[in-house]
């Protein structure tokens, strides 16, 4: 359950993390692409929706106020068209460059139907230019007109050109106008449109300019605007329409009237015929204006809840940074299990892939950036390469980026040496772990074979090589043929040389390797014969020892190591090393063998002296019983009678301590070996001695984990070991002092210490573990001496360690264990 | 405990001289020590120094319980309880200098109903004896059927009925704690029993240090029901896991 709860912890915090960064990524960088190029002149516009109050708009109607203007003083001549038509977002719309083309058509016919251009002072065009450009017509046979022809003739042309541009846009009633010059309506596409000078805007229109003796006048939803301002037209004024101070038209334009009005929601004019099966679509600048100042403010709505969003999620994914760390942990396991191979392919591919997908999409999103790439990348212009992909690149491939390099840091930094983990690494150490695995002859010989194979590669490329220079020195063939068969023969012998080394070589190692597997043996105890059948054959005798060798060597024909100089070793490297190992092995077998022999007397006449003194003891302690139980005794006599019971009473409890500690010592002693809780044995014996411990004047202090500590003993041994500890420290603590019983887990280990106060001066170098050690030399109090060798021996027997260590007045005694069954 | 193997013996003072017992070892002193405090119980004692002799005794004289040497001249221990097996069905002791697990067991499986090693205490053997004894002569018959709501276990008796338990025959004085863990213990002979379990079965509450509790009162009932009460027979420690009831095979 808790685990469960944690796992999802750790999920929920990771999600949480990667939903953040990613949102936050994703929309700052989306953000910063498509913030639009005049965001940091007009930042206030990018959240507009009223599409009126873009300067875009202002500009559109600025235009065709000057275009109304032209046409209602019959001057058009289609300047403007070009600059509307063009890039509004940066992007073109397929109705505009379709009005594009059409209007670029009626320009040009222009120029073809009107050679000369017009008056020098109307195209403000220098003297030197006009001159270029007549010298070119010079060579076409014109017309010859006088200048008011020319004059009606540009006036025919422009009124041509208006009435055009006027059929082009009339239809698009998104914007509609009425032109009137002197009074006569010239152009209009409404009858809604004011002609009487009242200011009335007509249904689903809010916009509405009136033009009138060189005045603008702007209502929108109702209200009359401040086109002027102070009256100055400046950089920044939000008009570019005559009426300023300092920007006045002439008379001849103070005539014209004209009424423009916007609808409030433009929408798409498109006019169809279907009988040929062509459509065209109207000006509706206005309304891909609107929609795309619509358009942008979502999207820009949508990017900046994204960051804003993401980094809101940031925060709670900071506040739980440690279950994330663990969440970390858990990739990093994951992770840590593939192959660094497969990880540097996987990282490469996606790469790769992330690659393909960017180029395509900028490809298709920004089609033209090629072009200045090869540019850039003629002009060693990388820098600016680099800046325009990241640009460029899609937010969702940062993303992926960041999250790849994300995984790749965690791994890198949670799995040490990642690169260990791998096809190549494994096949390394595979290979260098065969080799250590392998005994040295076979190493040996690798090494030999591999030197051999080298030498080979090398000489027969060196014959080859002078061969071929020789043959190409314009010799005759006999000479080649004889020089190469003198080189080979050289090669060969070189070769046989490098056999007949590491022949020897092989010989020493075959040696050496018996030699170490001799020496790893009598380290391990096993100093008998080199097989085991001169175990069972030698016996405890260390006389048949070199006997039984000599046999084994018949028998077995395995390698020995007898001091004969007509063995085969007879010439060998190591042979002196050999033999000599052969008399340290014969030595210590012999020295072995006679201690175990002496121990085990040892124990026997111990086992054998303990078993005859128990049968008069028997005796002892029933008449003294007996004594006991007279009343009619003096006085004096029955204090000797309670002195005889006692130490009757303790011969006992040391016959038996003995017994038992020969036993355990010559490890005869049977165990019942159990699975149970050192700390709960630990209680009980506690528990078992506390009279003892309320009768005595220390205290015991305990510290023992309520967990269970499961561990592998004989649970009666073990008590008696605790037994004798307690009664140790309770017999040899000083009065009023405390003991601290611990038990501690260490890992694997369950470590168990007794730590008590001395009231003696505890000796310096005294091994209290000896048999009949005693914290008193005089032996004169109650103990047999044994408890503590008792502790030692039933401890290690059980198969746990102990250990005691003095400190001025401290004694501490371990006893550790294996805990079973690692959880951790 | 010494005051009630007092008690005992002042009950026993006035009890008729009738059971006839058989003491067997090469050494005379402990045969004669043997022999004192027996007859101080109030029981007949007859002496052999050798399997032989016993044997001999066996054979003559009508005797109720037989303790026996394992080393011994002529005919061993072991050999004269399979030989006195052969015949009789009287309880034996066997009286040994050997203490080792392995020679009890091997004891017993010869034949023998009790074991007791070198050095003996000198009161336990008298209550061993006794106890051998009466199970004999007042419990001999019982050990065919057993009644419903008894439970037996060796020397201990445990009616489920009016929660009573009965050591050789005889009732024992338990409190209500002790009847509790008494009556846990006998009614799952062998099972071995946490220290926690013991205290929420029998005082019927969550153990809290409970090792110290439960050992207290095992410790005061093994005193009233264990010959020797430093080395039970019957409720046993199992260290580090926790308390039983051991099953004799034996009487089973």
């Amino acid at each position: 359950m808790d685990t469960k709860w944690k796992n999802r912890k750790k999920a929920t915090s990771f999600i949480v993390f990667f939903a953040g960064v990613s949102l936050t990524l994703g929309g700052g960088i989306e953000l910063l692409q498509n913030l639009p190029g005049d965001f940091w002149r007009h930042p206030d516009q990018v959240l507009q929706d009223d599409y009126q109050q873009s300067y875009r708009f202002r500009d559109y109607i600025a235009g065709h106020l000057e275009n109304f203007l032209a046409m209602a003083t019959d001057s058009y001549d289609g300047y403007y068209n070009c600059y509307d038509s063009y890039d509004y977002y940066g992007y073109a719309y397929p109705g505009i460059i379709q009005e594009g083309v059409f209007e670029r058509e009626a320009t040009d016919n222009i120029i073809v139907e009107q050679p000369a251009l017009a008056p020098v002072e109307d195209l403000g065009m220098s003297a030197e230019e006009l001159e270029d450009i007549a010298n070119c017509w010079q060579n076409y046979s014109l017309p010859e007109l006088t200048d008011d022809q020319w004059k009606e003739k540009r006036r025919e042309q422009c009124q041509k050109l208006a009435q055009q541009y006027h059929e082009g846009i009339k239809k698009d009633q998104n914007l509609l106008y009425s032109i009137a010059y002197d009074g006569k309506v010239l152009y209009s596409n409404s009858e809604l449109l004011p002609t009487d000078g009242s200011l009335t805007v007509p249904e689903d229109y809010n916009f509405l300019l009136q033009y009138a003796e060189g005045k603008v006048r702007i209502f929108k939803d109702g209200q009359e605007l401040d086109v002027y301002g102070d009256g100055y037209y400046r950089d920044g004024s939000e008009w570019y329409v005559p009426g300023y101070h300092n920007f006045t038209v002439d008379d001849e334009m103070k005539k014209a009237v004209i009424y423009m009005a916007v609808a409030r929601e433009p929408v798409l004019y498109t006019e169809s015929s279907y009988a040929r099966s062509n459509y065209q679509q109207m000006d509706n600048t206005l309304y891909w204006l609107r929609y795309n100042t619509l358009q942008t403010r979502t999207r820009l709505i949508c990017y900046i809840a994204a960051l804003g969003g993401g980094l809101a999620l940031l925060i709670p994914a900071l506040l739980c940074r440690k279950s994330r760390r663990e969440a970390n942990a858990a990739i990093a396991r994951f992770t840590g299990k593939v192959w660094f191979e497969c990880k540097i392919l996987l990282f490469l591919l996606v790469l790769y892939v992330l690659f393909l997908l960017c180029v395509t999409q900028i490809y298709w999103d920004y089609g033209d950036v090629w072009y200045e790439w090869e540019y850039m990348i003629d002009n060693n212009m990388i820098d600016n390469i680099i800046s325009r992909t990241l640009c460029h690149l899609p937010s969702w491939s940062h993303i992926t980026l960041f999250w790849l390099v994300y995984l790749a840091a965690t791994d890198l930094r949670r799995n040490r040496k990642v690169w260990q983990h791998g096809l190549i690494a494994k096949l390394y150490r595979a290979f260098s772990a065969r080799d250590l695995g392998q005994p040295l002859s076979v190493k040996s010989a690798h090494r030999n074979g591999a030197a051999f194979a080298a030498a080979a590669a090398y000489g027969l490329m060196m014959l080859a090589g002078g061969v071929l220079g020789y043959a190409q020195g314009n010799h005759s063939a006999e000479t080649v043929w004889g020089v190469g068969s003198l080189f080979f023969l050289i090669l060969v012998g070189f070769l046989a040389l490098q056999y007949r080394i590491g022949a020897k070589n092989m010989e020493t190692a075959r040696d050496l390797e018996a030699l170490s597997k001799r020496i790893s043996d009598i380290r391990s105890g096993n100093y008998a014969g080199y097989k085991e059948i001169s175990d069972k054959r030698g016996g405890s005798e260390s006389g048949n020892l070199t006997e039984a060798t000599v046999k084994t060597e018949a028998e077995t024909g395995d390698i020995i190591f007898p001091r004969d100089r007509n063995s085969r070793l007879a010439g060998h490297d190591l042979e002196d090393t050999i033999a000599q190992l052969e008399d340290i092995r014969q030595g210590m077998a012999c020295a072995v063998d006679e201690q175990m022999k002496s121990e085990r007397m040892k124990v026997e006449l111990i086992a054998n002296v303990s078993h005859d003194i128990k049968t008069p003891l028997t005796s002892i302690i029933s008449y003294v019983q007996f004594l006991k139980e007279e009343k009619e005794l003096p006085a004096h006599v029955q204090d000797y009678v309670k002195i005889l019971d006692e130490k009757s009473q303790r011969l006992k409890n040391m016959v038996q301590d003995v017994f038992a500690v020969s036993k355990a010592a010559s490890g005869e002693l049977p165990m019942h070996m159990e699975e149970l809780d050192f700390g709960k044995l630990l209680c009980q014996t506690l528990a078992d001695m506390e009279e003892q411990i309320g009768n005595s004047k220390v205290t015991f202090r305990t510290e023992i984990p309520e967990s269970p500590v499961m561990i592998l003993a004989d649970g009666q041994r073990l008590y008696r070991v605790f037994q004798n500890l307690f009664q140790n420290a309770i017999q040899y603590s000083l009065d009023g002092s405390r003991v601290f019983v611990t038990l501690q887990t260490d890992g694997c280990l369950a470590v168990a210490s007794v730590k008590n106060t001395s009231y003696l001066e505890l000796e310096k170098d005294k091994d209290f573990t000896e048999r009949f050690a005693r914290g008193d030399q005089s032996r004169t109090d109650g103990g047999s001496g044994l408890g503590l060798s008792i502790a030692q021996s039933f401890t290690e027997a059980c198969g746990g360690t102990f250990s005691w260590e003095t400190n001025a007045d401290l004694f501490v005694v371990t006893v550790s264990f294996r805990i079973l069954g690692n959880k951790a | 405990m010494e005051s009630m193997a007092r008690r005992d013996m002042s009950l026993r003072k006035g009890r008729d001289m009738g059971d006839c017992v058989l003491v067997v070892d090469d050494d005379r002193e402990i045969v004669k020590a043997i022999g004192i405090l027996l007859e101080g119980e109030g029981y007949e004692v007859l002496k052999a120094y050798d399997g032989l002799q016993a044997l001999d005794i066996l054979a003559a004289r009508q005797v109720r319980l037989v303790l026996i040497d394992v080393m011994m001249p002529k005919l061993d221990g072991l050999s004269a309880v399979m030989r006195i097996r052969e015949k009789q069905n009287i309880p034996i002791i066997v009286l040994s200098a050997k203490s080792e697990d392995t020679d009890k067991v091997l004891g017993l499986s010869m034949g023998a109903d009790d074991y007791v090693s070198k050095p003996y205490n000198p009161q336990e053997l008298a209550a061993r004896v006794k106890s051998q004894l009466r199970r004999y002569t007042l419990l001999g018959d019982i050990h065919a059927g057993s009644h419903t709501g008894e439970l037996r276990n060796g020397r201990l008796l445990y009616r489920t009925e009016d929660k009573t338990l009965y050591a050789d025959g005889e009732p024992v004085k338990l409190t209500a704690t002790e009847t509790g863990i008494i009556d846990l213990l006998m009614r799952n002979p062998g099972r071995v029993f946490p220290a926690e379990e013991i205290y929420r079965r029998v005082w019927g509450e969550d153990a809290f240090a409970s090792e110290n509790t439960v050992m207290v009162h095992i410790r005061r009932i093994r005193e009233k029901v264990e010959l020797n009460p430093k080395e039970p027979e019957y409720i046993k420690v199992v260290w580090g896991i926790g308390y039983k009831m051991e099953k004799q095979e034996k009487s089973n």
